[in-house]
């Protein structure tokens, strides 16, 4: 992997790369390419790594697929990997197959995606700096996700296999080993593994803050910042300050296991004959504490998907974003309401009904600044001159099947309509909206637009087309259908629901979407294909191949250590597309203020 | 407000953890607009600080749900918790808060010796706090209460189990040595309580040993075990353990017979969670120290001086917080 | 970059997502994918509530995704002349889109309250019809038998073979023995989990006779999927007869001892 990057970067243009030092080749290539403190270099270390768990994730959910679609039958190939049962997989692998396709995508992939690749290799460039402001701690961040990666993998192959109680780990299914399988070493290691992948955040989000609150360059001021890095900058806010919650609350899991405390089993608990730890805690108490990390996350899982949007939007409508500033308020509006809706998760968990209903109206809220998000996505796009490059269609569906997911979030806020679709295919429909056909589309967005800089090569815009189209329909194949199966009940978390009358009739709904679910991750072969052969042969970009405006479009592609050849100066704000008067449709940041263009730009506010 | 507070607008100030120079920078050195008058350091050291007030109000969060959720919650001196320990560890924080400030000063002034001494006192005070910390910790372990159950000896009722598990104690052959060698021993090597509590001791065997075993009877074997002060001006307790000197366990500290302390196993949960994870932000402020110690305190490494101080408060502060909530309430 | 009839294409793309979306909502029903029979009292306020938000949502989708398709097609840059129109927002739009759907929410939290609360706040008064006590991988029912009481000699105990009478007021007493399960009643609208270490009330009205699923909804190990059971709706002649036949035949095989009830106790 990382010879891989290295080879790329030696590829890009000639300016940048230093004289080799001939003495230590060796500790020459660690320090650059492995232990390398440069954000842009641990940015790529983090976009590799978690394409490899993207496609992880993906085979896991495809198992996930395979069984309920055609239960207990014989499993393609995969079967042969966990032939304990003759290529059939026994119920416990399924609930563990689920957890970890869960937890693999949101913690091994969306949530590094964004903030460690994306945000590490944007905010500096992006802010006119020369790297983070703790290069240190940023390398830290990157490696820290190791031990992550290790307890994860290896818990697959613990006694009684990875973890099983959910992406959600409840109490005590999850606390006394007893209860499960999975709830073994392998929840230990689970536990183990996010604390890990806590602390990488950790080091990230305070270092992203510190980096754009004391560097950014001259003239730029907190209203000139891209949309991405203001996602990037709220999300780090979000995270630092949900996150100990979450470390907080693993820790007492952890200690519940393995010392056997009871802050989360109630006394006297008996679970297959066997008593689970000192007794007199609260089951609910964790879920608490989990949703109070866990919905601010679905936000950091997907505000710098929105940021990274917003640009590409107004690059390819070549068109000022619509409400620079609202679009700054929703953000900050979605990261502060986050923190008081938690409770909608636990609508039937035995919460008290009553503050049920103050977190069904905060919910029914938080759709007020995602509303006034999705209305200026369409503003932006009114009255532009689209170009329709893959990157754009992806930043387009991603507006598209947001405001699905978002619209499938209004029924479950609803507490009564929750108390039918709760833990029914509703959810997976909702969730896989807006963290798959949202979230990951933005990140397709994103990388056929940054990979320039980030290789000095552009894509291949034929096969990202194909690429685009075949993931578009088969993902709606898979995931619209979740919302009809859902209104009948459907749960989710069971390896086989056609032994129940009111389910039976479901197979073949379920085998299509499968079918669908199979095609979408077959396609994703031509991304992969198109990544790496772009990597190498693809067409020489140049500094700007899109014409946009923002700083890291004047550094060269892609920029060397200390990435601006020049001291960027900022005149304006990022989405000066299209000025009357101006002598190109373009008007970047570090352009010199053109006497013309400025009356234009004062004559429109 | 001071000197190292102006932000320095050049790409690497002190704090920035240092490139790494394989590579020479091939721009210019970049010119920044910070938004506040703060180095790289002091802004990260309190964003880092605000991501623990987090972590520890979700511990505290968690404490008082768990404690107003629970039927019963042993009052301080149930756990043998002494407020008198608790108030002297509170004063040794904060004066090591005071030391750190003063050893800031001194360094600030260029008086490397004396801000040596006062870090080196903070240093100590750290230590004492642990090390009070740590008799604490001492005296309920020796009273059976961990934070675990399997190796716990507390029990929330006088019932069933817990005279079975009083009986599987008393039936532990090493246990059984100690007795008899205890009914053995002739009286006057023993001191006067010692031979009354013998006296005790042979009749709580008798009574766990009936197969009639009434509920009266446990709770008199709980009150000999370990008897649990009375409420009130009257109630018993000294200073020193926060014990009860007349319970068999504390005359005969090998017994360690099963305790029954209503929501004692919760309350040691809670109470193990809070105090440990602030010793280990104890611990963390004292190796930042010992660091410190090798360096010549002057104005350049005051910035440092600094963040760990901000660091200490924080550790203070949180101390004051957990020292009422868990020894007066 | 992009021909014109690219712009055409991918906007037709973008405009098939609400009219292939709203035709499988409209045909969904044909083939039996949707809401399943209903036999509860409260049940129909809330499909109508479903029904109200997904006519609401369905506005807002078909409104929204239609803009997109149709600012696509209008404003394709191989299509459109001239330069993009360089505005940079509107303030009286801002206030508009933030406050229509201000109220239409605010409209929607008030309007479903009163649905929330007869099912999960308004307990009736009344003793617990059956006790409900999840454990893996089963469910186990306790009748109070005839003097109307938990926990006294003459209790019925089952296991997942839940029958209840019509048309009357019926309570739950809901516990778990273990983990976290989820008393689920598709065709009653009725879901709750069951918590150790809590005793949770849940009440509900059948108003039409019938065999239905009990459906566990809360990951509760690797048997979670068959965590089965059937709830049997019937007269309250059938229901009294099937009763006294039930604790016959449990008199008959195992002569209730004494502690029976002692673990049960609450
Ligand atoms: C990126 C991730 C993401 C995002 C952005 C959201 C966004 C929202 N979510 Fe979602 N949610 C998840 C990820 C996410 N969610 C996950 C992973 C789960 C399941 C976890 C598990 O159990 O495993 C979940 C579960 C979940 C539940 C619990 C369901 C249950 O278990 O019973 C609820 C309940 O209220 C909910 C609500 C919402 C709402 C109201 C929004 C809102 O923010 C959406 C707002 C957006 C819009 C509304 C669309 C745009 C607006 C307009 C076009 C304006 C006009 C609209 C109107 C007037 C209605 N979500
Ligand atoms: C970000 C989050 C995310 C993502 C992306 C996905 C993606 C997918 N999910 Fe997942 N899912 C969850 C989060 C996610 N899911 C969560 C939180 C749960 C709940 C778990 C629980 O109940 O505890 C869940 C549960 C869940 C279920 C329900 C299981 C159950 O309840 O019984 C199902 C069933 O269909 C499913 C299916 C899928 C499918 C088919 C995909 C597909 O979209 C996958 C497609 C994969 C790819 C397309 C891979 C692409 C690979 C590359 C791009 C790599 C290219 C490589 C290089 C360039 C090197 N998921
Ligand atoms: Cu019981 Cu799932
Ligand atoms: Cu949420």
């Amino acid at each position: 992997m990382s010879t891989a990057t290295a080879s790329t970067l030696s590829h890009g243009t000639a300016t940048t790369l230093p004289p080799a030092r001939k003495p230590r080749p060796l500790a020459e290539f660690l320090s650059t390419y492995v232990f390398s403190k440069d954000h842009k270099v641990i940015g790529l270390q983090f976009l590799f790594s978690t394409l490899l768990w993207f496609l992880i994730g993906g085979l896991l959910a495809l198992a996930v697929r395979w069984q309920i679609a055609w239960p207990w039958s014989d499993v393609p190939v995969l079967g042969k990997l966990f032939a304990q049962q003759g290529g059939q997989m026994a119920p416990e692998f399924y609930t563990m197959l689920f957890t970890m396709h869960a937890t693999v995508m949101i913690f091994l992939v969306i949530i590094p995606i964004l903030a460690g690749a994306f945000g590490n290799f944007l905010i500096p460039l992006m802010i006119g700096a020369d790297d983070m402001a703790f290069p240190t701690l940023n390398m830290l961040s990157y490696w820290f996700m190791w031990p992550a990666f290790f307890a994860f993998g290896a818990s697959f192959f613990v006694e009684g296999g990875a973890a099983s109680s959910g992406w959600t780990s409840y109490p005590p299914l999850s606390t006394n080993v007893a209860s499960a399988p999975g709830s073994g070493w392998g929840q230990t290691l689970w536990l183990i593994g996010l604390t890990m992948v806590g602390v990488s955040s950790m080091l990230g989000s305070v270092n992203y803050m510190t980096t754009i609150i004391l560097m950014r360059a001259p003239g730029m001021t907190m209203f000139r910042l891209p949309m991405t890095i203001w996602a990037m900058f709220i999300t780090a806010i979000l995270q630092a300050f949900a996150l100990p919650v979450l470390t907080a609350a693993g820790f007492m899991q952890l200690s519940d296991r393995t010392i056997g405390t009871g802050f989360f089993s109630p006394e006297g608990n008996v679970v297959n004959n066997a008593i689970a730890g000192a007794g007199g805690g609260q089951p609910l108490l964790w879920q608490h504490l989990f949703w109070f990390y866990s919905h601010p996350a679905v936000y950091i899982m997907i505000l710098p998907a929105m940021g990274m949007v917003s640009d590409i939007l107004t690059t390819f409508a070549r068109k000022p974003l619509f409400g620079y500033r609202p679009m700054v308020y929703s953000i900050a509006g979605i990261a502060g309401l986050g923190f008081i809706v938690w409770g909608h998760h636990m609508f039937m968990s035995g919460m008290n009904p009553a503050l049920g209903v103050t977190f069904m109206v905060s919910t029914m809220m938080i759709a007020l600044p995602s509303a006034v998000k999705t209305f200026n996505w369409l503003g932006t796009v009114w009255g532009g001159r689209i170009q329709f490059t893959t990157s754009m269609l992806f930043a387009l569906s991603f507006v598209s099947m947001f405001i699905i997911g978002g619209l499938s979030g209004i029924f479950m806020a609803a507490t009564p309509v929750d108390i039918f679709i709760h833990d029914t295919y509703f959810i997976v429909a909702h969730f896989h909206y807006v963290l798959f056909a949202g979230t990951a589309m933005g990140v397709w967005a994103a990388i056929y637009f940054w990979f320039p800089k980030m290789f000095g090569r552009t894509m291949n815009e034929f096969w990202g087309k194909v690429h685009f189209f075949l993931t578009f329909i088969f993902l709606n194949g898979t995931f619209f259908t979740m919302h009809i199966l859902g209104a009948v009940g459907f749960p989710r978390r069971l390896a086989d629901a056609y032994h129940y009358e009111t389910f039976h009739h479901l197979q073949p709904l379920n085998a299509f979407m499968t079918w669908c679910a199979i095609g979408m991750v077959a396609s994703q072969a031509i991304f992969a294909a198109n990544f790496f052969w772009s990597m190498f042969f693809g067409p020489i970009a140049g500094r700007n191949p899109w014409n946009s405006n923002t700083l890291e479009w004047t550094a060269p592609s892609p920029p060397g250590h200390g990435n601006f050849d020049f001291q960027p100066v900022v005149h304006r704000g990022p989405y000066e597309y299209s000025v009357p008067g101006a002598d190109k449709d373009h008007l970047m940041q570090t352009d010199p203020p053109n006497a013309l263009a400025t009356a234009a730009a004062a004559a429109a506010h | 407000m001071n000197a190292s507070a102006i932000s320095i607008p050049h790409g690497h100030d002190g704090h920035s953890g240092g490139h790494d120079d394989g590579h020479g920078h091939h721009g210019p050195v970049l010119q920044y607009q910070p938004g506040l008058p703060l180095t790289r350091g002091k802004l990260i050291m309190w964003l880092f600080l605000s991501t623990e007030i987090m972590f520890f109000a979700a511990l505290l969060g968690s404490y008082v749900v768990l404690r107003f959720g629970a039927p019963v919650w042993p009052k301080p001196h149930h756990v043998h918790l002494s407020e008198p320990i608790g108030a002297f560890n509170t004063f040794v924080l904060i004066c090591s808060s005071v030391t750190i400030v003063l050893a800031l000063e001194f360094a600030r002034a260029n008086k490397a010796g004396i801000a040596k001494f006062w870090m080196l006192l903070t240093l100590l005070l750290g230590m004492l706090f642990l090390g009070v910390k740590g008799y604490e910790y001492q005296a309920k372990f020796s009273h059976g209460i961990y934070p675990q159950a399997p190796r716990g000896l507390i029990y929330e009722k006088p019932d069933l189990y817990y005279g079975s598990a009083v009986r599987a104690r008393l039936g532990e052959p090493a246990i059984i040595d100690k007795l008899k060698e205890l009914d053995d021993t002739p009286a006057d090597q023993l001191s006067a309580e010692q031979v009354a509590a013998r006296g005790r001791l042979q009749q709580i065997r008798k009574m766990v040993a009936s197969p009639e075993q009434q509920a009266f009877d446990l709770a008199v074997v709980a009150d000999q075990v370990m008897p649990l002060p009375t409420e009130g001006p009257g109630g018993s307790h000294d200073g020193g353990h926060g014990g009860h000197a007349s319970g068999l366990n504390d005359i005969f500290p090998w017994l360690r017979l099963p305790a029954v302390i209503p929501g004692g196993n919760m309350w040691a949960s809670t109470y193990f969670l809070l105090t440990g994870f602030h010793a280990v932000h104890v611990l963390v402020g004292l190796i930042v120290f010992t660091i410190l110690l090798f360096y010549k305190l002057g104005p350049k490494q005051a910035g440092k001086i600094e963040n760990a101080g901000l660091y200490w408060h924080f550790v203070d502060l949180v101390w004051i917080f957990l020292f009422p909530l868990l020894y007066l309430f | 970059m992009g021909s014109r009839l690219g712009g055409i294409f991918w906007s037709l793309i973008f405009l098939a997502v609400p009219v292939l979306g709203v035709a499988t909502f409209a045909v969904a029903p044909s083939y039996n994918i949707w809401l399943p029979k209903d036999v509860s009292e409260h049940g129909s306020s809330i499909d109508s509530l479903f029904m109200f938000i997904l006519a609401l949502t369905g506005v807002v989708f078909i409104a929204t995704e239609g803009l997109l398709f149709w600012f696509l097609w209008k404003y394709d840059a191989a299509k459109a002349k001239g330069p993009a129109t360089y505005i940079h927002g509107s303030h009286t739009l801002e206030v508009v889109w933030t406050i229509i759907p201000a109220a239409t929410l605010l409209f929607l939290a008030i309007y479903q309250m009163n649905t929330w609360a007869d099912v999960k706040m308004r307990r009736p008064a009344m003793a617990p019809t059956v006790e409900v006590v999840a454990r893996q991988f089963e469910w186990r029912l306790r009748y109070p038998g005839r003097d109307g009481m938990l926990g006294t000699r003459d209790d019925l105990f089952l296991t997942n073979d839940l029958h209840l009478p019509v048309d009357e007021d019926i309570l739950v007493q809901l516990k778990s023995m273990d983990v976290l399960h989820s008393f689920f009643l598709p065709n009653l609208r009725i879901k709750q989990d069951a918590v150790p270490g809590m005793k949770i009330p849940v009440w509900f009205k059948a108003k039409e006779t019938g065999q239905f699923d009990i459906v566990c909804a809360e990951l509760c190990g690797w048997g979670h999927y068959k965590m089965k059971g059937r709830v049997t709706i019937e007269s309250r002649a059938d229901f009294d007869r099937w009763l006294e036949e039930t604790y016959a035949r449990q008199e008959a095989t195992q002569p209730a001892p004494e502690d029976v009830v002692a673990p049960a106790a609450d």
